[in-house]
C-alpha cells in the first residue's frame, strides 16, 4: 500500500497532493467564511492574491540571490524547473501581499485568519502526503514494529505520526462552531500544530540541530506556543471584559 | 494550564535533545539529500571503468538518463555547457545510461549528436539504477567533495541557471 502510494506520487508528482490539498481547504473554508465577515469572493481573491505572490515572489527572489546564475540565461526565470524557486521568500511575499489586499479591502485581519484556517489545516494534511511520498521528513532509525523501510534503514514513519496529527487537528478545528473572539480560532490551529511538532519532531531523522544539541524546530514551535497561548489568554480577557460590558 | 504545557515543552526539549547530534550527514549511504551518494563502478563508452567514491575531493553530478526520454535529450546541451564552464573548478558530470532499459547502439549517436565530453557511464544490470531508487528520468544528483548528496532534482529538463545554482554549491 506504502510502497503504491509512493511509486504513485512519485516526485515531483507529490507536489499534486499539495495542490489538492489547497484546492479542498479553499472548498471547505468557502463555506464558512461568512461567519468570520469575510465573504467567498473575498476569501477567493485573498488566497489568489497570495498565491499568485508566492509563485512570482519565490522565483524572483530566488533569481535575485542567485543572480550570477542568471546572467548567462535571463530567460531562465521563465522556467517550468520548479527547483528555481525559494519557498521561504515566496511565503513572506504571499504574506504580505494577502495583508496588503486585506488592508484594501478593509477585510478584518483576525476574521480574515480564521477564514483561512481551514486551508492551512488541509495544507498541512497535503503537505505531509508529499512528505510520505517523497520520503522528506523522514525519521530516526528504530527497531519499533511499526518502523518503515526508508532510505536504507528501518526508521520511525514521522511523515505518518505527522499526518495523523494533522487529520486530527483538522478534526478538532473543523468542527468548532464560530467563537466570539475573533483570532481564537486561527491561534488554536497554530498552538496545536505547533504542538505536534514540538513532540513529533523528537522523532525526526533530518533535524537541525543549535547549540550542538538541540533540535531547531522544536525551539521554533515551542516559540510558536508560547505566542499562541499568549495571544488566547488576551482574546480570552478580551472576551470576559466584552460579556461583562454587556451584562451592565 | 499554559504555563504547565510550555514547562512540559521544555522538558520534551531537553529529553529529546542528542548529544550526538553531529547529524545523520555522511555516516550512510542513500539516494537523498544529506547522505552519503552510494558508490558504483561502471564502464564507459570509452571501455574505462570509473568508480564513484574516486573522485572524492571532486563536486560531482550524477545524471541518470536514456536516450529515449526526452527530457534527458532537452537538458544535455545545458549540463554541457555547465560542465566546460566549472570543470577547471573540480567539477564532473557522470552521465549514466540506463543501458537495461535502453540500447547500447543508440548511445554512440546521441553522445556525438549533442558533443557530449564528459564520461558516459553504462548500467547494464540496472544495479546503479537500484541503488539509486530511480523512479523517473532523467534523475540528478549533486554530490559535494565529500561525497555527500546536496540536492536531487527529479526529473527535467533542467534549466542551466538551476544546473549553475547547484553546481556552485557543492564547489564550495
Amino acid at each position: 500500500m506504502l510502497t503504491l502510494f509512493r511509486a504513485l506520487f512519485a516526485p515531483p508528482r507529490d507536489i499534486i497532493l499539495v495542490v489538492a490539498a489547497l484546492w479542498i481547504g479553499l472548498a471547505l473554508a468557502e463555506k464558512r467564511s461568512d461567519r468570520h465577515g469575510i465573504s467567498k469572493d473575498a476569501l477567493n481573491n485573498l488566497v489568489f492574491y497570495s498565491l499568485f505572490g508566492f509563485l512570482i515572489g519565490g522565483r524572483i527572489l530566488f533569481a535575485l540571490t542567485n543572480y550570477s546564475a542568471f546572467v548567462e540565461s535571463p530567460l531562465n526565470i521563465f522556467s517550468f524547473n520548479i527547483d528555481l524557486f525559494d519557498s521561504t521568500s515566496g511565503f513572506l511575499v504571499a504574506a504580505l501581499v494577502g495583508f496588503i489586499y486585506g488592508k484594501k479591502q478593509n477585510l478584518p485581519f483576525w476574521g480574515a485568519l480564521d477564514a483561512l484556517t481551514p486551508i492551512f489545516a488541509f495544507l498541512a494534511i497535503g503537505l505531509h502526503l508529499s512528505h510520505l511520498a517523497a520520503g522528506t521528513a523522514f525519521g530516526a532509525p528504530t527497531d519499533l514494529p511499526w518502523g518503515i523501510d526508508l532510505w536504507n534503514e528501518t526508521r520511525h514513519p514521522t511523515q505518518i505520526y505527522e499526518l495523523v496529527a494533522a487529520l486530527i487537528i483538522f478534526g478538532i478545528i473543523w468542527p468548532r462552531k464560530s467563537s466570539s473572539s475573533p483570532s481564537v480560532l486561527f491561534l488554536n490551529f497554530v498552538a496545536l500544530t505547533a504542538g505536534a511538532r514540538l513532540f513529533l519532531e523528537a522523532f525526526r531523522g533530518d533535524s537541525v540541530f543549535v547549540f550542538r544539541e538541540f533540535r531547531l524546530a522544536q525551539i521554533v514551535a515551542w516559540t510558536a506556543l508560547a505566542i499562541a497561548f499568549l495571544g488566547l489568554e488576551y482574546a480570552s480577557i478580551i472576551s470576559k471584559e466584552r460579556r461583562f460590558d454587556e451584562s451592565k | 494550564m499554559y504555563a504547565f504545557i510550555l514547562l512540559l515543552g521544555l522538558v520534551w526539549i531537553y529529553l529529546s535533545a542528542d548529544e550526538n547530534a553531529a547529524s545523520f550527514a555522511g555516516t550512510s549511504a542513500a539516494p537523498h539529500q544529506g547522505f552519503l551518494a552510494p558508490d558504483f563502478s561502471l564502464p564507459t563508452t570509452d571501455g574505462e571503468t570509473i568508480r564513484l567514491s574516486d573522485f572524492r575531493g571532486q563536486a560531482v553530478l550524477v545524471n541518470l538518463w536514456a536516450t529515449w526520454c526526452p527530457p534527458c535529450r532537452a537538458e544535455m546541451p545545458a549540463i554541457e555547457k555547465v560542465y566546460n564552464e566549472y570543470k577547471d573548478e573540480g567539477f564532473i558530470v557522470f552521465a549514466i545510461d540506463m543501458t537495461y532499459q535502453d540500447k547500447l547502439s543508440a548511445v554512440p549517436s546521441f553522445v556525438q549528436e549533442h558533443r557530449l565530453t564528459f564520461p558516459i557511464l553504462i548500467d547494464e544490470t540496472g544495479e546503479t539504477a537500484r541503488a539509486y531508487q530511480l523512479r523517473s528520468l532523467p534523475s540528478s544528483f549533486f554530490i559535494d567533495r565529500k561525497g555527500i548528496i546536496r540536492e536531487v532534482v527529479i526529473g527535467g529538463p533542467m534549466a542551466e541557471a538551476l544546473l549553475r545554482t547547484r553546481v556552485e554549491e557543492i564547489l564550495k
